[in-house]
């Protein structure tokens, strides 16, 4: 699992508005480093990190919420959400179908008819979420998810730099 | 799981009284499940408090470095919780998958043998050879049970691992934590940690009354 990267130079006295914008940034380079390769169901490390790349991003947008545009920062949130629960509709049968394999190997050559009936159903799933996988990545690049959480990222900077210039004036 | 609503969180305010603010209102989450998700039966509440737990491991993740070692061990027991809780879940959702499997299957062979004893009185029990799915079934009511049997388990490492920590003050701990937090505190200063801003907090002063 890709680990989060750490995030340098955040103080705990910084305006919340300010460290928002640093750990955001942070998180969404993480979020689409890890799009590469991740519709490939032979490697499904892929969309697993990709998929908790998307949780991390999510909660921060969470926890910050009071910090970003309202209205813009509701439509990024929305997006990230479907493209986080379409990673999961990919994952899920990923992981059992891991486990059915796994099941499978430890039990008698006469159960394993019935375990590897269930694989063929989780495979079933697992190209259709890969197929939603797609169209949702689709959507995220037409709709430039990338660019409008980084204009969040911008906004909250400028707003903390225009409250640091009201309150030092 | 709707969050909680956090209010009069101030964006201008310093970052470590926003985020204390924060924790505060998901630690209550946290526990609002209890004492249902503590009963066997309980399968939504354990549902809702993994994801309280979750939403906790991420703030604490974020700023154990403004918190001190508790919150770092605190999001920690997190993690452990969630990922517990995560396996609960999964035999929750996979268990009546299975049966229903089971259910669909039996029906189809039931139509099998009604159409391979089309004209007789009754259907003898050699009829039962045209079931389509006879091998099918012992696997899957091995899983069903296999399931049955982890779940149990896994409920029972939950509940156990919840009265640890309550008895080991986790909550006033935290709280502790939160209250008596450290001087100005700088993620510059610790090295990357696996999940969150940093660790290895300089100035760790918080002591907790319990070893959580």
């Amino acid at each position: 699992m890709a680990k989060a990267s750490h995030i340098r130079g955040l103080q705990a006295t910084d305006p919340l508005r300010l460290a928002a914008a640093r750990v955001l940034e942070v998180r969404i380079k993480e979020l689409f480093a890890q799009a590469r390769g991740v519709l490939d169901i032979n490697d499904i490390e892929r969309v697993h990190d990709m998929r908790v790349a998307s949780r991390r991003l999510r909660s921060v947008l969470e926890i910050f919420a009071p910090c970003f545009p309202a209205v813009e920062h509701r439509a990024a949130l929305r997006d990230v959400k479907s493209l986080a629960d379409a990673l999961g509709e990919r994952r899920d049968p990923d992981v059992q179908i891991a486990g059915l394999r796994t099941f499978k190997g430890a039990v008698g050559r006469s159960d394993q008819p019935g375990v590897e009936h269930l694989i063929e159903r989780f495979r079933a799933q697992q190209r259709a979420g890969n197929a939603r996988l797609e169209t949702v990545l689709a959507e995220t690049q037409a709709s430039d998810l990338r660019g409008r959480l980084e204009a969040l990222v911008e906004a909250a900077r400028a707003e903390s730099a225009r409250r640091e210039g009201q309150a030092t004036a | 799981m709707k969050a909680r609503a956090v209010k009069h969180v101030d964006p201008s305010a310093p970052l470590a009284d926003g985020l204390q603010r924060i924790i505060r209102v998901r630690l209550d989450e946290l526990h609002s499940f209890l004492p249902d998700a503590l009963e066997p039966t309980g399968s939504q509440a354990m549902h809702d408090m993994r994801i309280a737990a979750k939403r906790l491991r991420y703030l604490l993740e974020l700023s154990a470095f403004c918190f001190g070692q508790y919150a770092r061990t605190a999001a920690k027991r997190m993690k452990e919780l969630q990922d517990l809780l995560g396996e609960v879940h999964d035999c929750d959702v996979m268990l009546p998958l299975v049966l229903g499997e089971v259910a669909e299957l039996r029906a189809l062979d039931a139509a099998a043998v009604v159409g391979a004893a089309a004209g007789a009185q009754d259907v003898g029990p050699a009829m039962v050879r045209a079931a389509p799915h006879a091998s099918t079934y012992r696997g899957l009511e091995l899983y069903a049970a296999y399931l049955q049997a982890r779940r149990a388990l896994l409920f029972a490492r939950f509940a156990s691992t919840w009265h640890d920590l309550a008895r080991r003050g986790f909550r006033g701990g935290l709280e502790h934590a939160l209250a008596e937090r450290p001087g100005p505190a700088s993620s510059a200063l610790h090295s990357a940690s696996a999940n969150g801003v940093g660790a290895g907090d300089a100035s760790e002063q918080v002591v907790a009354p319990a070893g959580v």
